[in-house]
């Protein structure tokens, strides 16, 4: 049973996949790819608001309300659920040597690192890797399309929101019962907002158009994630 | 056997400049890296006295970024439209903007450290230096990109993690500039500066 904010991504998803064939030539002349504009500066919008009314002010409460070790503990379960993603990605990507690092991070993090709560494996030379479903799509060759706002999830592309929902497909929380699905996914969502506030005060000092500066280094930092999976693939 | 001799003395003599350079390149990155940080560390009341700080990267790093080049960078096509007189205000205002975000920033890596991976000669007299930022979970790349054009080697470009900071503002200075002119993006930084 996926629950009704999935389906509404995963809705989205399929409507940008028809999109993505239609649009996805319409470059303007500024460089960027973003058929949507008004759409996207309207959701950009409303997430700047609820990041004002809601998201930071949380954010900023659990940052001075939980000692370091807790939020560590909780950016670090959340991340060592991911490296199983990431492991599968790069398999997906004929990435076998950094599946394997992927994978035995996950292994030992899970048991020696207390169900992922200790990042051990980066102490034991197994640094943490990059990847994810877009990354992959990306790899094997797919273009980012057009440039997208999410409601509440922010910046995407339509081949990253197409990995998005893969990821959501896949993520076994999806299938857990209600209220621990949305819990969980909601303390992670916290917890990646805590972990980012300095650079969300960043970039609000230091741009002009807010959602032209962020749509740019989505984009920037998105292409530079796909060329090093591409280049690691290569070189495997 | 003696023209092998001359040729290798030939090759090295043709080698060793390009070495230095990168290398003297190199230097610059640490030190600039190191002085910074180490002053912060030092006083650590810095942080919260945000005019002190931007003085202090004013003085300190400034001189070794190539304003005139990065705003014209950032500009792209939109610079040989302005007036001599609106290119020198553009590159006021947003070298400005810079001290203010830089400073910003070091508030927050004050405790990281800098280690200097390589560089790498790119055409004409340009290299790019990466390093990397250690101290958090995952070390975060940042490559300068310099050039020894005017004497001296200044700073023309940051890239961190693959995002570079020119590229960032050319879209966003290109769409004010679209809508609004020239004038439009002076007063766009001045008040961007004035807050």
């Amino acid at each position: 049973m996926i629950r009704p904010f999935r389906s509404a991504i995963l809705a989205t998803t399929l409507l940008a996949g028809l999109g993505v064939s239609s649009v996805a030539c319409a470059q303007s002349p500024a460089g960027h790819n973003d058929p949507l504009e008004p759409v996207n500066r309207g959701f950009f919008a409303l997430n700047e608001a609820l990041d004002t009314v809601i998201v930071k002010p949380v954010a900023t409460i659990w940052n001075t309300v939980l000692p370091k070790p807790v939020r560590t503990g909780v950016t670090n379960v959340f991340s060592n659920l991911d490296d199983a993603f990431i492991g599968a990605n790069h398999l997906l990507q004929g990435r076998g040597k950094d599946a394997m690092t992927d994978f035995s991070r996950f292994l030992i993090n899970t048991t020696v690192g207390v169900g992922g709560l200790i990042d051990v494996a980066s102490t034991q030379n197994l640094p943490k890797g990059e990847g994810d479903f877009g990354q992959t799509l990306g790899v094997w060759g797919a273009e980012p399309g057009f440039y997208m706002v999410l409601p509440l999830l922010g910046p995407s592309s339509a081949r990253d929101t197409v990995g998005r929902a893969a990821r959501i497909a896949s993520d076994p929380r999806t299938y857990l019962v209600d209220a621990w699905s949305y819990g969980l996914t909601g303390l992670e969502f916290v917890q990646i907002k805590a972990d980012n506030l300095d650079n969300a005060n960043l970039i609000d000092t230091s741009s002009l158009d807010k959602y032209a500066f962020t749509r740019n280094l989505y984009l920037q930092r998105r292409a530079a994630v796909v060329q090093s999976g591409r280049e690691a693939a290569g070189a495997r | 056997m003696l023209r092998f001799v001359v040729s290798l003395c030939v090759l090295f003599a043709c080698l060793a400049p390009a070495q230095a350079q990168n290398a003297s390149a190199e230097d610059l990155v640490r030190r600039m890296a190191i002085e910074v940080t180490a002053q912060v560390r030092k006083n650590p009341e810095l942080v919260h006295s945000p005019a002190q700080l931007a003085a202090l990267v004013d003085q300190r790093l400034m001189p070794r970024f190539d304003f005139n080049r990065i705003t014209q960078m950032a500009m792209g096509r939109n610079w040989p439209r302005a007036s001599g007189g609106e290119q020198n205000q553009v590159v006021t205002e947003f070298s400005k903007l810079l001290v203010r975000t830089y400073s910003n920033a070091l508030a927050s890596l004050k405790d990281l450290d800098v280690q200097v991976r390589d560089s790498r000669s790119n055409s004409g007299s340009d290299v790019t230096v990466r390093t990397q930022m250690i101290g958090r979970a995952k070390p975060v790349a940042i490559d300068y990109t310099l050039s020894n054009a005017s004497g001296g080697w200044r700073v023309y470009d940051v890239t961190v993690e693959g995002v570079s900071l020119i590229t960032a503002y050319r879209d966003e200075f290109n769409g004010i500039v679209g809508s609004s002119g020239v004038p439009g993006l002076i007063a766009a930084l001045k008040q961007k500066n004035a807050k």
